[in-house]
């Protein structure tokens, strides 16, 4: 009696065992699908794989859906070893996702940071060239504008954002355009070729007279920022100088700031002015009258302008911003005076070589395909 | 009399089977409204993750409807129980909400302050800095950069009045950078006029 009921006993236990403890565990690779859709999720499956995302979340639907029907069968019944086998499936593709995710995230960050590279060096380009003249506002603030814009697309792309970097750099893009638009309006006369042909004739004309009398002439070179000094037709002496603010125009009016181009001749020789030693040229000559008369005519400028004057050479530094003058260092100036008398041909220029320096620039600017 | 009880038992038992047979439509209509809700109201942009548990619990009590109603014998109460909690979770969501956006908000205008007051002493510099030798070209040139940033300041406010205010937000940090990069120069300038 004893003994039947210690094997009941046994056998109760042992039944209870097979089933509280043989049933198998919720697999630990559902777990895992669901946290990898949280990844997917995160890293932006729904805007990068959308297809493949959405077809990750039914298959996991369906897993899940699996694993609670075996859920609702007794524990000694079920068998997690079908779906399973799906989930571990499940998250090879999930992985494959994300990683696809990831390249093409990596893909769209490498392709903007070659577009920002490319505004970036604009930019820069940009920067350099609005060095070579003073009158550089307008493009200068476009170009400002534009960097500000690229910070921008820089702090979206880092929020993976990229659509909207690539909106917005596209916007620093149309800035960009404007500055080059300015920067050409600006020096549209230093690349026009007959304008150059023009000054090469009268340096050259410069040049020859100093060689043919064998006296001092004065070439001034606006885009190069030069005064040279030759005698006997040779280079004697070359100096830095600075211009007004619109230094590169060519001098209209009185009041524009621009200095004047063409073939002119010191009047007189100041030992002391405001601005150091200084020399003052007979600007407006004949061919400045004729040009402010056909502007008037034609309402280029106002009615009321006066042609303007007392044009020199003259020290005080060549960083200061001029009214239209030539500003050389008080040193230089030293030099210079000494070099000069009362007569000696000034002669002023846009430019004179065909490749000059903003010229090489603006080629540099293009060739890096702006 | 007897048939008549039997009868109105029937009946009364057919009547609770079907009304609990009965999916929760109106529940289901609810919750998908708050969630549409506080989505426009702009947990999208400001709970990203709360929304997306939302979202994720929406939609297996939506399974779980979509389950019972293939059953002849339908049980929609842990649908509902469910849909309840997702409702919960909208409620939070939708309380806390303002205070996130108002602290987006409130950090979007604090950094716009901070852009305005830098462009401000940007300027102040730039008007006492010497103009002379050497200097005078290079502030003008400074003046124009920092006027450039001056316009694109008026694009945090744009971002504001969108409610946009992490887009203000970038946008006032963009502008503080680039005076601070002006103010480099500035001082740059400064220190060459000094020499």
């Amino acid at each position: 009696m004893k003994t039947s009921w210690l094997t009941g006993a046994a056998c109760v236990l042992g039944l209870t065992y097979c089933i509280a403890c043989n049933t198998p565990p919720v697999p630990p690779e559902a777990a895992r699908a669901i946290a990898l859709e949280q990844d997917l999720w995160r890293a932006g499956g729904s805007l990068f794989t959308p297809r493949e995302y959405a077809s990750f979340r039914d298959s996991l639907k369906d897993a899940q859906g699996k694993i609670d029907a075996e859920e609702t069968k007794f524990g000694w019944f079920r068998d997690y070893g079908p779906v399973r086998t799906e989930l571990r499936g499940l998250i090879t593709r999930g992985e494959a996702v994300l990683e696809r995710i990831n390249s093409e995230k990596d893909a769209k960050a490498r392709t903007f940071a070659l577009s920002a590279d490319v505004l970036a060096a604009r930019i820069d380009g940009l920067y350099r060239i609005t060095e070579y003249f003073n009158e550089n506002d307008d493009v200068r603030k476009n170009v400002a504008q534009a960097e500000i814009k690229l910070s921008e697309a820089r702090l979206l792309v880092g929020k993976e954002k990229y659509e909207l970097a690539a909106e917005t750099a596209g916007e620093g893009g149309l800035f960009l355009d404007r500055a080059e638009e300015a920067a050409v309006r600006l020096l549209r006369r230093y690349l026009d070729r007959d304008e150059r042909e023009k000054w090469s004739r009268w340096a050259n004309a410069a040049i020859a007279e100093s060689k043919a009398k064998s006296a001092v002439v004065l070439l001034v070179n606006k885009i190069e920022r030069k005064l040279i000094v030759y005698k006997g037709g040779e280079v004697k002496a070359r100096f830095d100088i600075g211009l007004g603010k619109y230094g590169l125009s060519d001098k209209l009016r009185s009041g524009d700031d621009a200095t004047p181009e063409g073939r002119y001749r010191v009047i007189r020789k100041f030992n002391a002015t405001k601005f150091y030693k200084a020399l003052l040229i007979d600007y407006p000559n004949e061919e400045d009258k004729r040009t402010f008369v056909e502007a008037k005519r034609k309402g280029l400028i106002p009615g009321r302008a006066t042609i303007g004057g007392d044009i020199e050479i003259h020290g005080g530094g060549k960083d200061s911003l001029t009214r239209g003058c030539v500003g050389l260092e008080n040193n230089d100036m030293d030099d210079v005076f000494a070099w000069v008398e009362i007569g000696t041909p000034v002669t002023i220029v846009g430019a004179t070589r065909t490749e000059n320096t903003i010229l090489m620039e603006i080629e540099k600017y293009k060739k890096n395909g702006h | 009399m007897k048939n008549l009880t039997k009868t109105a038992v029937l009946v009364l038992a057919i009547a609770v089977v079907l009304t609990g047979c009965k999916q929760p439509t109106q529940l289901i209509n609810d919750v998908k409204a708050a969630v549409e809700t506080v989505t426009t109201a702009g947990a999208d942009k400001y709970a990203p993750e709360e929304l997306k548990v939302i979202n994720d619990d929406l939609t297996k009590a939506l399974d779980e409807v979509a389950a019972q109603d293939k059953k002849f014998f339908k049980k929609f109460g842990p649908a509902k129980e469910m849909l309840a909690a997702v409702q919960a979770k909208v409620a939070e969501l939708t309380a806390a909400l303002p205070a996130k956006i108002e602290a987006a908000k409130n950090l979007a205008i604090q950094l716009q302050g901070e852009a305005q007051t830098a462009l401000t002493e940007a300027a102040d510099l730039l008007k006492k800095a010497p103009k002379g030798k050497g200097t005078k070209k290079d502030l003008e040139a400074l003046q124009a950069d920092l006027d450039g940033a001056q316009t694109m300041f008026t694009e945090i406010q744009t971002a504001l009045d969108a409610n946009d205010y992490i887009g203000a937000q970038d946008k006032a940090k963009t502008v503080k950078e680039k005076v601070a990069a002006i103010v480099d120069q500035i001082n740059a300038a400064i220190a060459k006029v000094k020499k």
